[in-house]
């Protein structure tokens, strides 16, 4: 194929891609143009221009200051979230030959996870300052009762005649486990994490608001207090930023482990 | 479940009997440990970080006594179930009207589904530099926390009603009131719920991180308030009166739902 | 005799959809006439195209093209906004899938077409019940379609249809996903409230012997697009034994006269 016909090709691919979604451009463009015709009509000072934001936001990346917020806002999500989720996914596992302790601990985890976990964030900076370490416990208590449901919900979902089937063939109770019963919660186990991975940025966010000296909603609550709407806008686009990216990056994983599952998502439906 | 509880089925039902004793009893000595253990923790980090549990019981009660505590309470309550009504109306109409423009949906829903991603919590401080300190920023937060749980369910459902049994009404004569009172409505309610249950305990909770930030009355407020003036009592008898309203709220619409959905073969199930 | 029901070179295609291939036709040519009080049965191939035949005279689906009279009502052509689904409870539909709602009791289903028809009182509440009595429903009343089985659900469905009393019946395999025992023993119910009542019901199946043992006359469909490809006259005496019929030297010349027919 010669190069000048690809290229009439992709513009072809192009412009039918613009053409298919030109609704969707459309609103875009009323967004926007809302959003200009807000902050004209109300001031700068109320509503930041979309392009006021950007440039703010370009700048805020080259000078290192967001990355810097950013980082430490990350950083408390993904140390809570990993603290959190691992004894989360490994509880239900231990449990599994147990329905009596189970059903023991039911109430107190059912407790736990319609609790308003963000209501401790007061108790948490309390016992642990005001620093990294009342975020990362927050985000932890979040996570581990919405990762603990889901793979139990996995554990007890799965099959009770594949389990047999091994049992028959001959499979010790540790092949059972390794072969049969950890694959097939790590679905459900992956919907937790996909369910508490907002939830942990979001945490995160919420306990800076209320008290820290640096990260994102450290930087939202400061810039407010100044009345810098455009620097609020530019902060909360970056936490947006980072929950779109974390979302890709859980979703990406699920696709690497999780290949053997047939295209239509029956196990994420269901729950 | 597993082969664990088959095994519990075959056997007779003084042995049932004999593993609800065990459970109730395993559950009121965990409750009791739990206790134990937090009055250890009071006594050996000492009342500036962990709250006597007696002395919270105490002051649990002299709130009650004084009126305190209900006027937090109803502070809360009031603001969660006006935020509630305005995010759960928008909730439900926006799919309705969303059904009836199809090239319209297909346009917007990319953003509402990016939309759903945004930290609502974040938004406060913008909430309160834009509307104030009343009300306002507070039922913007609560009424956008509610908003999406409920829009996606209903939007779910809509999408999921049986066209076949539309059908099956007409030809039997069933006017189109009636059909969506009737099918639509019936199909509709357990998403509704489903909605609910997640829209519901998190305005609580909204409400009470937004008299965190907020305003002078409220359970949120009287933590927050009792924190700063390191009242550790304070702030340990607030977070326990807010988790036992949520906690209530969760378990009214348990109820609630078991009764009105009773025709679903899950919940049968689940209840047996 | 007066046809009651009338179709003529009906034709039915989907809707394509834009740059795609226009999608071949379902239905092209097809002629039949009903007559009143008559038995009709239809066999067809599977994928032939007869759900579709009957969603079209219930006037839930559109023709593409041809005509469907019912005594003087002509169904739109290509037109679904002016559909009568029903044609004002003058035609029952009985489909393959037993549509009860979820939410409704056995007997509240069996109650739904009268209650929207605004018909519901002691004398036809007094009917539902001898109905549910008839076809051994008695005892299942209160219960909910998910604790009912497929039979108990199908004979539901049946009922539902039958309360109202619309003249003609239209019935989409209603037996086909049915064990033969049940299936039998429904045949045997429908077969006994026909005599009763004498519709006109118009019965689709792919089972050549459901389709002799109960109708009076039965048609043949060709493969995909369907039009008629024989008709049989079916004058094994009745009332007939649903169980026996299988000996009936009639029934075996007629059977193999239509499995020749059918592709």
């Amino acid at each position: 194929m010669s190069p000048a016909r690809a290229e009439v090709l992709e513009g072809n691919a192009v412009t039918g891609w613009l053409y298919s979604h030109r609704d969707q451009i459309l609103v875009l463009l009323i967004l926007l143009a809302g959003w200009h015709g807000l902050s004209l009509l109300l001031g700068v000072y109320w509503v930041g221009t979309p392009w006021g934001v950007a440039v703010r936001l370009y700048n805020g990346l080259l000078s290192g200051e967001l990355i810097r917020h950013s980082s430490y806002t990350l950083a408390e999500a993904l140390a809570g979230f990993v603290i959190g989720c691992i004894p989360a996914a490994i509880l239900p596992f231990l449990l599994r030959r147990l329905p009596i302790v189970t059903a023991i601990l039911d109430p107190f985890m059912v407790g736990g996870y319609g609790s308003p976990k963000l209501a401790l964030a007061p108790l948490f900076i309390l016992w642990f300052g005001i620093g990294i370490e009342s975020k990362i416990a927050l985000v932890a208590f979040t996570v581990f009762f919405i990762v603990y449901f889901s793979t139990l919900s996995g554990i007890r979902a799965l099959d009770t005649k594949l389990v047999l089937m091994a049992e028959v063939a001959g499979a010790s109770e540790a092949n059972v486990a390794r072969y049969i019963i950890f694959p097939g919660a790590v679905p459900h186990i992956f919907t937790g994490l996909r369910i508490a991975m907002p939830y942990s940025i979001g945490g995160a966010v919420v306990a800076e608001l209320i008290s820290a000296n640096r990260g994102l909603g450290y930087l939202i609550q400061l810039r407010s207090m100044n009345f810098d709407t455009t620097g609020v806008f530019v902060a909360l686009t970056a936490v947006c930023l980072i929950v779109f990216i974390c979302n890709l990056l859980v979703n990406f994983l699920e696709r690497r482990l999780l290949k053997w599952r047939p295209p239509s998502d029956v196990t994420a439906q269901k729950e | 479940m597993n082969a664990a509880t088959d095994t519990f089925a075959a056997d007779d039902a003084a042995a049932a009997r004999n593993r609800k004793i065990i459970i109730r009893g395993g559950q009121v000595a965990v409750a009791v440990a739990l206790i134990w253990i937090w009055k250890i923790g009071a006594d050996t980090a000492g009342e500036l970080f962990v709250a006597d549990p007696f002395k919270v019981w105490d002051r649990l009660i002299k709130i009650a006594m004084s009126g305190e505590l209900w006027m937090h309470t109803y502070e809360t309550l009031r603001i969660s179930f006006i935020g509630f009504v305005i995010g759960c109306f928008f909730g439900v109409l926006m799919p309705f009207v969303l059904r009836r423009l199809p090239r319209l949906t297909d346009a917007i829903e990319p953003y509402i589904m990016a939309s759903v991603g945004v930290p609502k919590y974040a938004l406060i401080p913008l909430f309160i530099l834009w509307f104030g300190i009343k009300d306002a920023p507070k039922l913007w937060l609560i009424g956008l926390l509610v908003f999406y749980p409920v829009f996606i369910a209903i939007f779910a459902g809509i999408r999921g009603v049986d066209g076949r049994l539309i059908n099956m009404a007409r030809v039997v004569g069933a006017s189109e009131t009636r059909i969506s009172r009737e099918v639509i409505w019936n199909a509709l309610l357990p998403f509704f719920f489903s909605g609910l249950k997640i829209a519901l305990p998190r305005a609580v909770s909204a409400a009470i991180i937004g008299e965190f930030l907020v305003g002078n009355k409220g359970i949120g407020y009287y933590i927050e308030h009792s924190r700063q003036q390191m009242d550790v009592t304070g702030a340990f008898t607030g977070i326990i009166v807010a988790t036992a309203l949520v906690l209530i709220v969760n378990s009214a619409l348990v109820y609630i739902d078991k009764r009105v959905n009773a025709w679903r073969p899950t919940d049968r199930h689940m209840a047996v | 005799m007066s046809a009651l029901l009338e179709v003529r070179g009906l034709a039915k295609r989907f809707a394509t959809r834009a740059g795609r291939e226009q999608s071949p036709w379902i239905i092209q040519g097809l002629s039949f006439s009903v007559n009143e009080g008559e038995f009709l049965t239809i066999i067809g191939p599977s994928g032939g195209g007869k759900t579709t035949l009957l969603n079209m005279i219930a006037q839930i689906d559109c023709a593409t093209d041809g005509e469907i009279r019912f005594q003087s009502n002509v169904a739109p052509v290509n037109d679904m906004k002016s559909l009568k689904p029903g044609l004002d409870c003058q035609i029952g539909y009985v489909t393959q899938e037993d549509n009860l709602l979820p939410w409704r009791t056995c007997l509240d289903n069996v109650l739904f077409p009268l209650q929207v028809q605004g018909k519901l009182n002691d004398e036809t509440k007094a009917r539902a019940q001898s109905l549910i009595r008839a076809v051994g429903l008695a005892g299942w009343e209160n219960h909910y379609p998910h604790e009912l089985s497929g039979g108990m659900r199908k004979r539901t469905s049946l009922i539902r249809t039958l309360v109202y009393d619309p003249p003609v019946i239209l019935m989409d395999e209603p037996f086909g996903a049915l064990d033969a025992q049940t299936r039998l023993q429904l045949q045997d119910d429908l077969m006994r409230l026909w005599n009763l009542g004498k519709k006109t019901i118009v019965f689709i199946t792919h089972d050549i012997s459901e389709a002799i043992a109960l109708g009076d006359r039965t048609i043949v469909l060709t493969r995909q697009p369907s039009a008629v490809a024989g008709e049989h006259a079916i004058t094994i005496p009745r009332p007939r034994d649903i169980r026996g019929i299988m000996t009936h030297p009639e029934f075996i010349e007629l059977y193999n006269r239509i499995r020749a027919q059918v592709q």
